[in-house]
């Protein structure tokens, strides 16, 4: 054996072992280490651009842990409207609501605000590894930076997404790209994730842009303006109870 | 005039032949005398309601509304309506200026969701539209200001709903966004257009506005004219004032040019056209075969006549005048008889709702037959024409055989 054919060996020993040395379901463990807080506070906006231009909604989002959240929208259109997620359940407030709406069905499937964003993408976080089978499918480069491809696909019957393909940056555990797909393959949404700044030791991505390949010339942009990972929430924030006070 | 006398003669001497005979030509020209009232009744109220209820004499909404309906552009709505209503109201020969507020909305009950048609309107400007208070069947309408709605029936039975109940519904607002808001039910009604019974229900346009976060802005304003035949002309005077007012964004269009709409009218017509003439000549196909048989059945007496010394034109002619004469006597009786139901039925209507449930068509659920006089005496003329001229081919036929041929005749 040559002194080349052995270096070419060598440095496809060296690629196998790096591709194999983190397994896939590691990666999405510590993508979800990174996401989920404690207790987080976030000030964001989101520009929903289509056929009739832009418009602009802001937030306050809570989040504790995976199974919680609270988004109210602060804009003055739809100032003081309410979406709370306990686990997988959403629950809808509107000022001038009597009742609280229990969203259930097909109706998750409706767009949030006429975002590009459903219902549905708020609920089943924290759980990927129960809801799909994940392969690792190599190592690619974006943007300059080393990130692990993914291919996720569903345990289960009746989850949003069939299928998911996902691009993980190495160093920030950042999903940094996400195409979803129907059972038949084809695109359904494309999710991009950037401006990621480090705040309380977490990489956090400040931009999310999400385009529904459904909806033509339609996309999301969601930008967060103010971040608190160690927020200090008022009690009973995510209760039913709390959401109509 | 002795022909004309032996011809009566011979319809009193065999009572039996005539009245099967005249029987035939009675039924047809009933039945068409009716059929023709129902299919112009049909077509009239077909026409009403389309103007009543979708899209007036004359529409005005945003110029590129159409284009997006199925959207539900709420953005792209009429601004100041009060002052288009006002200004249009103004003009001679209108009978009604509204505005409406089209909108869909999920309705959420018991943890079901269901779809709904939300209309905005002014309910005291629609007396002369929709007329929504003969059209409620139970409660009241809303009050002006009020967070309050009437359900068409079929939606209330399908939410199972009563009035006095409250209702929460969300919408896509005009920025696009969510909106929810509560309404108690203060009544229902029942459209006469049966595929409004289904899904459609009705607030105060300025209610609607503060629901769909919408200023004075309404999705489309309605003009109903008094000489329908106008609607071009006030088309053109309508663009002009709009115009001159500095709305430059909206499209003015004649209820004859939205859409397929009116095509679908057309249509219509074209298929009860073709379906009024099958029957038509189905009904001529009864009155000519039964002349026709009742004069081949008498070959022998016309043997018997020529014998006598009567001749082939005279021939001819005598049974020509007893088609005439129980054409005449039939048809006029069939047309009376006909008319005689028809009358009741157009003031009391025929109940079709049963048969249109579910059927998304402008439709009364009760139809309404409208005599028409032209095709009424149109149809008395030719019943007895084509029963006359019926005569001619046996009795030609029979007039040229020789006598005794003709009393060989079985």
């Amino acid at each position: 054996m040559t002194r080349l054919s052995f270096l070419i060996l060598a440095m496809g020993l060296t690629a196998a072992l790096s591709v194999s040395a983190i397994t896939a379901e590691e990666i999405i463990a510590n993508v979800e280490r990174n996401e989920i807080n404690e207790e987080e506070r976030i000030d964001g906006s989101m520009i929903i651009s289509d056929r009739f231009g832009s418009r602009v909604k802001t937030f306050i989002s809570y989040a504790s842990g995976a199974d919680k959240m609270l988004l109210e929208f602060t804009n003055p259109e739809e100032k003081g409207q309410k979406i709370l997620r306990l686990e997988d359940e959403i629950y809808l407030y509107f000022p001038e609501a009597e009742e609280v709406i229990h969203l259930q069905g097909s109706a998750l499937k409706e767009s949030v605000m006429g975002s590009d964003f459903s219902y549905e993408d708020m609920t089943g976080e924290g759980d990927l590894l129960d809801q799909y089978k994940v392969t690792l499918l190599g190592e690619e480069t974006i943007d300059g930076r080393r990130h692990y491809h993914l291919e996720l696909e569903a345990k289960k019957r009746g989850l949003a997404y069939p299928k998911q393909e996902a691009w993980v940056d190495a160093e920030y555990w950042v999903m940094t790209r996400a195409n979803s797909y129907s059972l038949s393959g084809r695109l359904l949404k494309e999710m991009e994730l950037g401006d990621i700044r480090k705040v309380a030791g977490k990489y956090v991505p400040h931009y999310i842009i999400m385009r529904d390949a459904m909806k033509k010339n339609s996309s999301t942009e969601m930008r967060i303006e103010k971040i608190d990972l160690q927020a200090d929430l008022p009690p009973n924030v995510f209760s039913l109870e709390e959401l109509t006070w | 005039m002795k022909l004309a006398k032996i011809a009566f003669r011979n319809i009193r001497r065999n009572r039996r032949r005539s009245l099967l005979s005249g029987t035939a030509i009675v039924v047809a020209t009933m039945a068409i005398t009716f059929l023709f009232s129902y299919i112009t009744g049909f077509l009239g109220d077909y026409e009403s309601n389309v103007v009543r209820y979708l899209t007036g004499h004359v529409r005005i909404r945003h110029v590129e509304y159409d284009e997006h309906e199925q959207l539900n552009p709420l953005h792209l709505s009429v601004a100041n309506y009060e002052e288009v209503v006002r200004k249009l109201e103004a003009e001679d020969g209108v009978v009604a200026v509204v505005p409406r507020t089209r909108f869909f909305t999920a309705i959420y009950r018991n943890d079901q969701t269901f779809g709904g048609i939300g209309l905005g309107v002014d309910f005291e400007r629609e007396k002369e539209m929709m007329n929504i208070q003969d059209s409620l069947v139970q409660g009241r309408l809303p009050r002006t200001g009020e967070r309050e709605m009437i359900l068409s029936a079929g939606l209330a039975r399908d939410l199972d709903l009563e009035v006095g109940e409250k209702l929460t519904l969300l919408t896509k607002n005009k920025y696009m966004g969510m909106s929810g808001m509560t309404f108690l039910v203060t009544g229902i009604v029942r459209f006469q257009v049966a595929g409004f019974n289904d899904s459609f229900f009705l607030m105060p346009i300025d209610t609607a506005a503060r629901f769909l976060k919408m200023d004075d802005e309404a999705t489309e304003v309605l003009v109903m004219l008094r000489d329908p035949k106008q609607v071009d002309a006030f088309v053109e005077k309508t663009r002009v004032i709009l115009s001159n007012s500095g709305w430059n964004d909206l499209s003015v269009q004649a209820w004859t040019k939205v859409g397929i709409i009116y095509g679908m009218i057309r249509y219509a017509q074209n298929i009860y056209d073709i379906f009024a003439l099958i029957f038509f000549l189905l009904a001529s196909t009864v009155i000519v075969n039964t002349t026709m048989m009742v004069i081949y059945e008498r070959t022998r007496e016309i043997g018997t006549v020529a014998a006598m010394g009567m001749t082939p034109r005279e021939i001819v002619r005598l049974f020509f005048l007893e088609a005439f004469y129980i054409g005449a006597i039939a048809a006029f009786i069939g047309v009376l008889i006909g008319v005689a139901i028809t009358l009741p039925l157009a003031r009391t209507g025929i109940n079709v709702g049963g048969i249109m449930e579910g059927v998304d068509m402008e439709l009364s659920s009760v139809l309404y037959p409208q005599l028409n006089i032209r095709s009424t005496v149109f149809v008395f003329f030719y019943a007895t024409a084509i029963a006359s001229l019926a005569s001619f081919i046996p009795s030609r036929r029979a007039a040229k055989i020789e006598p005794v041929e003709a009393l060989r005749a079985v």
